[in-house]
């Protein structure tokens, strides 16, 4: 035991605390380098963000005006805050059960390798790969009214009318999470398949013998036997899709109205349109509590579920 | 104990045929979903290669007819459009913060691993705590604060924010607990330095892991959009996602030069995936497991 990473078996009086503090201390150069950058561009800017949501902050001035909680009050009776949380809300529920479903459907499809399975597994990833903004301009031109992809199925092969899918705020969230399922669902698929793989064979078989039929085997073996990757999938769905920003601001523009306006759109128009920078924080503040709340929620009503 | 070999091809064969009908029943399955994934990336394609007169035909030109590559002579020779500028831009920002993540992870998630030292477990508590915390708290001190440090329109504005993210630690933390510490012991006796044993014996025993967050990264800051929005502005300073926004918007409401400017965006990391697809699923599982 004479390395300087493990703790000292008997540490007898400060002289040797002392000594062995000080043999660790070249190993804080090893988080140095991260922890640096960390505090500088993370840890601290949870607090100063807090911080500039107390003020008048404008981006021009040099000194800025302390106002307390006003910018909270302000933005409890802003109309357009509750419409774009809700839109938010709307967008990442729509979101998350399609990906959801879509995915562990295909997961539980591919999971056992046939003809072909390994070519699927990585065509379906494959919109993964690319950028939003690549996203974006296919996103436009598959709703579009006029010469959209799905419109030319709807007039060609349905017989249909010419549908204004963007234009209708009723359907353009749901249009914007169906494109962004077409974008994300490879990667739950992949987490999924890595559960289901997780899930000891002799069980589907036993089952097989008592003769359950699949309904059964996927209700009362997988889904139990998958709920901690479910938790894991639908945390890590619901933190990315409430920060929902580009699919909005390039494909729908937050149109019609406010109708498909997000959270984090009205945030970074609030910032770097109008350049409220104190109302701008005070939005972010209330989108992240929000988030963290129903993260706790979600994980503890998951460990119940899991528990039994 | 003797089978007849016709018995054992019977049952072979019969075998076969399940696994064929099988794989025909979900090809069945899965083949609408494959055409759904596929058909708008072809049509984006296709209208790369399609005149900005016929751009708006409807019903659609799958094929381009005539096919034309004018879309991307237009983008390469407009000035105000320096594609191939923000294409180096991206590829500087991308691989250079992929290498910063990878070392800074590796090196700190070794020291959680492995190395002692005072306050260990409220260091690493913190990092934790800022795994609950949304980006879009931090967004604008960070930006305030490149701007005073007047680091906007550089690179340095998304390789030093990108040098902070944590997740790239745990995976890195969770790999180095892997390997057994007899080899780094047997190093100690040796009289290795710390640095050394890291470098030489622990690093290259986790280099799938450290690939993993290599893909992982590289994606990412290929990819982003939101950040580089936030902090580049200058034209010329622009990644290739916040330039595919300037070509749609503006006076550039030209379509054909969209999707040239989407293939021109696609087809590299495309292609990357195509050749490196299985390596890519795996660190793309590993990596985004991570934070489990």
């Amino acid at each position: 035991m004479t390395t300087a990473s493990l703790p000292a078996k008997h540490p007898t009086g400060n002289q040797n605390r002392w000594k062995t503090v000080r043999k660790q201390l070249p190993n804080y150069l090893f988080i140095l380098p991260h922890y640096f950058f960390f505090a500088v561009f993370l840890l601290y800017p949870i607090f100063r963000g807090v911080q500039i949501s107390l003020f008048d902050w404008k981006i021009m001035l040099k000194d800025q005006k302390f106002i307390g909680v006003a910018n909270y009050q302000a933005l409890m009776s802003d109309k357009i805050f509750w419409e774009v949380l809700g839109n938010t809300g709307q967008f990442m529920v729509i979101t998350v059960i399609i990906n959801v479903i879509i995915a562990l459907f295909v997961a539980t499809g591919l999971k056992h390798g046939f003809f072909g399975s390994d070519f699927l597994r990585v065509l379906f990833y494959a919109p993964g790969i690319l950028s939003v903004s690549v996203l974006g301009i296919i996103g436009i031109r598959v709703w579009d009214t006029q010469i959209g992809i799905i419109n030319y199925f709807v007039t060609t092969m349905l017989g249909g009318p010419r549908i204004s899918w963007l234009g209708n705020p009723d359907i353009v969230i749901p249009a914007l999470s169906i494109t962004t399922v077409w974008w994300t669902f490879g990667f739950p698929m992949l987490v999924f398949i890595a559960g289901l793989q997780n899930i000891p064979e002799p069980l589907y078989e036993a089952a097989k013998i008592d003769g359950a039929n699949p309904l059964r085997t996927f209700r009362h073996i997988t889904l139990p036997l998958i709920t901690p990757t479910m938790l894991f999938v639908v945390v890590t769905q619901f933190i990315a899709h409430m920060q929902v920003f580009a699919q909005p601001y390039i494909i729908s523009g937050g149109g019609p109205g406010n109708a498909s306006r997000s959270a984090t759109m009205y945030l970074y128009e609030t910032a770097w349109k109008f350049f409220r920078f104190g109302y701008a924080s005070s939005i972010s503040v209330v989108l992240a509590l929000v988030m963290i709340v129903v993260t706790v929620i979600l994980f503890s009503m998951m460990r119940q579920r899991t528990e039994y | 104990m003797t089978i007849s070999s016709s018995n054992a091809s019977t049952i072979q064969r019969r075998r076969f045929l399940r696994g064929l009908r099988r794989s025909l029943l979900l090809w069945l399955v899965f083949l609408p979903l494959a055409l759904i994934v596929v058909v708008p990336i072809l049509y984006m394609f296709s209208m790369a290669f399609t005149l900005e007169a016929n751009q708006l035909k409807f019903p659609i030109e799958w094929i381009p007819q005539p096919v034309t590559v004018s879309n991307f002579i237009k983008i390469f020779i407009d000035p105000q459009l320096p594609i191939v500028r923000w294409f180096t831009n991206s590829l500087i920002i991308a691989s250079a913060g992929t290498a910063i993540i990878v070392f800074l992870s590796s090196l700190s998630g070794y020291a959680f691993a492995r190395l002692e030292f005072p306050g260990k477990s409220f260091l690493f508590s913190l990092l934790l705590f800022s795994l609950m915390i949304p980006a879009a708290v931090t967004l604008i001190p960070a930006f305030l604060l490149l701007r005073d440090l007047k680091l906007l329109n550089t690179y340095h504005a998304i390789w030093w924010p990108a040098a902070a993210s944590v997740t790239g630690i745990f995976l890195m933390r969770q790999h180095f607990y892997s390997i057994p510490t007899e080899l780094e012991e047997a190093a100690i006796m040796d009289g290795a330095g710390r640095f050394r044993i890291y470098w030489q014996i622990s690093v290259p025993l986790v280099r799938g892991a450290m690939v993993a967050l290599f893909i992982f990264a590289f994606l990412g800051l290929w990819n982003d959009l939101f950040w580089p929005l936030i902090v580049l502005s200058d034209r010329p300073m622009l990644t290739l996602p916040v330039g595919l926004l300037v070509i749609q918007q503006g006076s550039y409401i030209q379509r054909g030069l969209a999707f040239a400017g989407a293939f021109i965006a696609s087809v590299p990391v495309l292609l990357f995936y195509a050749f490196f697809q299985r390596k890519i699923i795996a660190g793309i599982t590993t990596a985004g497991l991570a934070g489990r």
